[in-house]
């Protein structure tokens, strides 16, 4: 980049900090997609697409990066084949921008098993439970497998936010009803 | 024992004149502009585009395709506003009455565009269309 370019005072040093962490996890994890993305704001965020057999290690190097990570959510998704997890953290945050990480793991839906990571990032735990009742992730080795928002006579094996058979029947679902069709309106 | 740092701040009110207002002996509060009410449609200025039924959060409005108007219950509406900003012939308004108690879910003044008027409308489309055939007949002759 040309000086002209160099905007004094809001310059950006080469390599930034998500810079430098996708390299630090993009080395020690060959498998894993690393992508640092910028949005319209300039706003870095580091996207890390990695395989299940490394998520748990993943989750221990991000913790040995620095022991302050702060875990934000994890959030279950339906891919069609496959479900998915994602984990938001923030690391380096003692100094503006932090780093904004996000970890997406899949596994297939033939068999949607994931491991549990409540060890390293306890908080995760919630929102794991929350993965294992609204899309049928199985957690291995979560210490705490009950339901956490769906009340106890929820049938088993519907799971609210599927896309897919499994997901809520058309019976399930209720509408209290526009008085225009209740009186009959579009039958008559 | 300790005194209380609220007490100066009580004793102090204590002499005051109570600021509340005396609903329902007196007006209530004034609303101020561009309060968001009860909804006004006007069927007349209505052409039918759908608009509001995409954009309505609460499932309001009801689509009446063989009138091309919308009917709606207001016992849902959130008072958005969404509407009111998207309908190109200004068919829709917020008004500024706020006290809609009811004993009645289903009330007259939370339904608009009922069901005798959807009937009339639809016998007043129907003469139009015939005479306009009769007139169309009437011109080919
Ligand atoms: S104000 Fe909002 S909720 Fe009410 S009818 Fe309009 S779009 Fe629907
Ligand atoms: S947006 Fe306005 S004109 Fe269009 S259907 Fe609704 S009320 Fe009628």
């Amino acid at each position: 980049m040309s000086e002209t370019h160099a905007n004094e005072g809001t310059e950006v040093k080469k390599p930034t900090k998500a810079e430098k962490v996708a390299n630090a996890i993009a080395e020690r994890f060959p498998n894993a997609q690393v992508e640092v993305k910028t949005n319209k704001w300039m706003r870095e965020r580091v996207w890390v697409r990695v395989q299940k057999e490394d998520y748990r290690e993943l989750m221990k190097f991000i913790k040995a990066l620095d022991g302050e990570a702060h875990y934000s959510i994890g959030i279950e998704q339906d891919w069609g084949e496959e479900l998915g997890f994602l984990n938001h953290l923030v690391i380096y945050y003692d100094d503006a921008p932090a780093v904004s990480l996000l970890i997406d793991v899949h596994a297939p839906k033939d068999d949607p098993t994931l491991p549990d990571i409540s060890d390293i990032f306890p908080i995760a735990l919630q929102f794991e439970r929350e993965g294992m009742e609204m899309i049928g992730i199985d957690f291995e080795g979560a210490p705490d497998k009950r339901r956490l928002f769906l009340p106890e006579d929820f049938p088993e094996g519907i799971y609210p936010l599927r896309i897919d058979d499994k997901g809520v029947p058309e019976e399930m679902v209720h509408n209290a009803g526009h008085p225009y069709y209740l009186k009959g309106g579009a039958k008559k | 024992m300790r005194l209380s740092p609220l007490i100066p701040t009580v004793l102090r009110n204590l002499a005051k004149k109570p600021a509340t207002n005396l609903f329902p002996k007196m007006e209530p509060v004034p609303v101020p502009e561009n309060f968001r009410g009860r909804l006004i449609y006007d069927v007349d200025k209505c052409v039918g585009c759908r608009m509001c039924v995409t954009v309505c959060p609460a499932g309001v409005f009801v689509y009446l395709p063989e009138v091309r108007k919308v009917t709606l219950w207001t016992g849902r509406c959130v008072f958005c506003s969404q509407c009111v900003d998207v309908c190109p012939t200004n068919a829709l308004k917020m008004s500024d009455e706020f006290l809609l108690a009811s004993y009645d879910k289903y009330d007259e003044k939370f339904i608009w565009f009922k069901e005798e008027e959807i009937e009339e409308l639809k016998k007043k489309l129907e003469e139009q269309k015939k005479a306009k055939e009769a007139a169309k007949k009437a011109e080919n002759k």
